[in-house]
């Protein structure tokens, strides 16, 4: 057993952090404000190859792991840039098309998404099936040798900045009962395709849309891989993402931690730093252990993942998962206490951090349905729904 | 050496690297010996070594050659010499022997001159001081060592056949420097901006050579490396006096100019 990481891996580490340190917080924020995209940075992350880290090497990608790719997500979150992105489109769609999809797919679409050129969105939520997927209606039908797309999706981020969507559907014969997906490969200027924006409470660069497809036009291709392969290539995609939002969420939480222990160290009101209070000290103190237990499960899951054995890796992800939304989540809180009332002000960030520090417990699976999995798949109790 | 007169098909360019405390966490020298407790904090390349490192890839990728990293050092400044093949550079010599600790800036510009003599090179670029000593002599008595013209603080660097030419910062300016090749060019950060390691070289950095020299491999005289031998000798340290209180200009019509005079006392403007 081997609880360090390998020599490379810590230098990619150094290296993405290195890069985002000429970014950073200000840079996030100013980007969000201004509505505009993390476009300097992806690309300059791309052009290094840190966004195709993961993909294979006959693809344009690095030839390494979802470990190396999860590596760069939590030093871009730690260093105040949290890259949601990274989670969508190298690590669910890069892997479901680099794990099933035809040649001509792979040709097409890896070599973008490894250089950062290409991005693409993933949707599965839709309006009435949240955390319950299967109750997804969105539906393809053969027309000739094309296929015709009709549904609707919500809460899909990126769609403003990515050039296809993943779109995770059903075929017509296999319309209802237990879900039998079909993912299909959507361009986002196809016609009869729509994305309207939701207003969301979130400073970031991404935006999350609502879309409506209505009678897409897609050619037999756009389908990804043999049609008997969705579930598969669903499942395939499931644990990067959990690992990839674990990731987001861990290195969120250094950011905040990091924040509130500098301020800590400097700030005296008493003639000492507040820091030597154990009303702070102690918080900050858990923060960093449920922190370093998150991280820890997030790299076992990974190496599971690495190592080919999807099923032990889906346990790992989701509680890494889980965990890592926790600290997330406490992590700005107590952040935010630290830092008293400029834990509020603009200029430490910390206030909208808070609204976004939640996202790991909601997206992409909630905490009560990753408790659900445990309760049913870890300790065999009955289920509830 | 390098090619004798005329364009050098391809150039052997060496870079120095030294690994030094990270700046950014606190520093300590270590009491028993008055030297440098490097222990106590991370190694990391010196900051201006990033920027010769930087520039020795500029000038192979238009020249062709090869880039050579040479460091001395102990164990641990193997994570330096990485990271710098991780930037892009193709192999590296690690000087490293237990004779070396101690060496004052003359001592070390001495081991090194020996350790380039175990390697053909057309020039030699590192950075004009480190963040930990601050002398600012080792590329000067390098050259002195191998009888080579030098080059320092250039903020650009062009070469030509076999004639280097460098733009040398100055206070208000700059001057042109030219010289024959084989030379000694010490770099300021104003030269370049050093590049982030890619994860394809990352991941080949581990494959390049490095060849590892001691002493007696580099030819040098015990006798003139080393703490006890050292031309310099700490006596005695101190922590630096704690930051005094700044000085508040209150603005009542003149804080511009009061603003500006500080500025100039300060040689910022
Ligand atoms: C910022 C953001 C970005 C997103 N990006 C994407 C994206 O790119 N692509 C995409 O497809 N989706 C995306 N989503 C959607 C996200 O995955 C869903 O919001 C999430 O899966 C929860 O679904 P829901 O919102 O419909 O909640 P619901 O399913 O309605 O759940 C509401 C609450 O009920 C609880 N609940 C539901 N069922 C049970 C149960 N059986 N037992 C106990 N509790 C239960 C849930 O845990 C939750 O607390 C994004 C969401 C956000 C907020």
């Amino acid at each position: 057993m081997d609880f360090t990481e390998s020599e490379e891996r810590l230098a990619l580490r150094s290296a993405v952090a290195g890069l985002v340190a000429g970014y950073g917080p200000t840079y996030y924020r100013s980007k969000a404000q201004a509505g505009e995209y993390l476009s300097e940075l992806w690309t300059k992350a791309g052009e290094l190859g840190y966004l195709g880290v993961n993909l294979p090497e006959e693809h344009g990608g690095g030839g390494g792991g979802i470990g190396d790719l999860a590596a760069v997500l939590e030093e871009l979150s730690a260093g105040g840039c949290p890259t949601l992105m990274m989670v969508v489109s190298p690590a669910i769609c890069g892997t479901v098309i680099a794990r099933f999809g035809t040649p001509e797919q792979q040709r097409r679409w890896l070599p973008g998404i490894a250089s950062g050129e290409s991005i693409l969105a993933f949707a599965i939520t839709e309006p009435d099936a949240g955390s319950n997927s299967h109750r997804i209606t969105t539906t393809a039908r053969r027309d000739g040798s094309d296929w015709l797309l009709d549904g609707r999706k919500t809460f899909i981020s990126g769609v403003d900045v990515a050039d296809a969507v993943l779109v995770v559907g059903r075929t017509e014969d296999a319309r209802t009962g237990r879900l039998k997906p079909a993912l299909f490969l959507v361009p986002t200027d196809a016609p009869g395709f729509e994305a309207r924006r939701i207003e969301m409470d979130l400073v970031s660069p991404d935006h999350q849309f609502a879309l409506f497809l209505d009678g897409v036009r897609l050619p037999g291709d756009a389908l990804v891989g043999d049609p008997d392969s969705g579930l598969l290539q669903l499942f395939a995609g499931l644990n990067p993402e959990r690992i990839m939002a674990a990731s987001l969420a861990a290195g969120s939480a250094r950011h905040a931690l990091e924040r509130a222990v500098g301020y800590a160290r400097e700030r005296q009101v008493w003639g000492t730093p507040i820091g030597a209070h154990q009303g702070l000290a102690h918080p900050l103190a858990q923060v960093k252990i449920e922190l370093e237990l998150a991280r820890l499960m997030t790299q076992k899951a990974a190496a599971l993942y690495d190592a080919g054995d999807d099923a032990a890796a889906g346990e790992a992800a989701n509680m890494a998962k889980y965990a890592a939304g926790e600290v997330s989540a406490r992590a700005v809180d107590q952040a935010v206490q630290t830092l008293g009332g400029n834990g509020l002000a603009s200029e430490y960030g910390l206030g909208a951090a808070i609204a976004a520090s939640r996202l790991g417990r909601i997206a992409p699976v909630s905490r009560e349905m990753i408790l659900n999995f445990v309760a049913q798949h870890s300790l065999g109790l009955p289920k509830s729904y | 050496m390098g090619v004798q007169g005329g364009r050098p098909p391809a150039m052997n360019i060496v870079v120095l690297v030294k690994q030094v405390p990270d700046t950014a966490t606190e520093r300590k020298l270590n009491p028993a010996d008055n030297t440098l407790d490097r222990a106590s904090s991370d190694g990391v390349i010196n900051e201006l070594d990033e920027y010769a490192i930087e520039e020795a890839l500029l000038l192979k990728e238009k020249h062709g050659g090869e880039v050579t990293i040479l460091s001395a050092g102990p164990d641990q400044a193997t994570d330096s010499i990485r990271k710098a093949l991780s930037m892009g550079a193709d192999k590296a010599i690690h000087l490293n022997d237990e004779a070396l600790h101690g060496s004052d800036s003359l001592q070390t510009a001495y081991a090194l001159a020996q350790a380039l003599r175990t390697t053909e090179f057309d020039v030699v670029v590192l950075g004009s001081e480190s963040t930990d000593a601050r002398t600012g002599v080792v590329g000067a008595a390098l050259a002195e060592y191998l009888g080579l013209p030098q080059l320092t603080l250039a903020n650009k660097v062009d070469i030509d056949g076999g004639t280097i030419r460098i733009q040398r910062q100055t206070d208000d300016g700059y001057d042109v420097v030219e010289a024959q090749l084989p030379a000694v060019v010490s770099v300021v950060e104003k030269i370049n901006e050093p590049r982030y390691p890619s994860f394809k070289l990352i991941m080949a950095a581990k494959k390049k050579p490095v060849t590892k020299l001691d002493a007696a491999g580099a030819e040098i005289d015990p006798a003139k490396v080393g703490l006890a031998n050292a031309t310099t000798e700490t006596v005695d340290f101190a922590a630096a006096p704690p930051r005094a209180a700044g000085t508040v200009v209150k603005d009542e019509g003149t804080g511009g100019v009061q603003i500006a005079d500080f500025l100039a006392s300060k040689k910022f403007v």
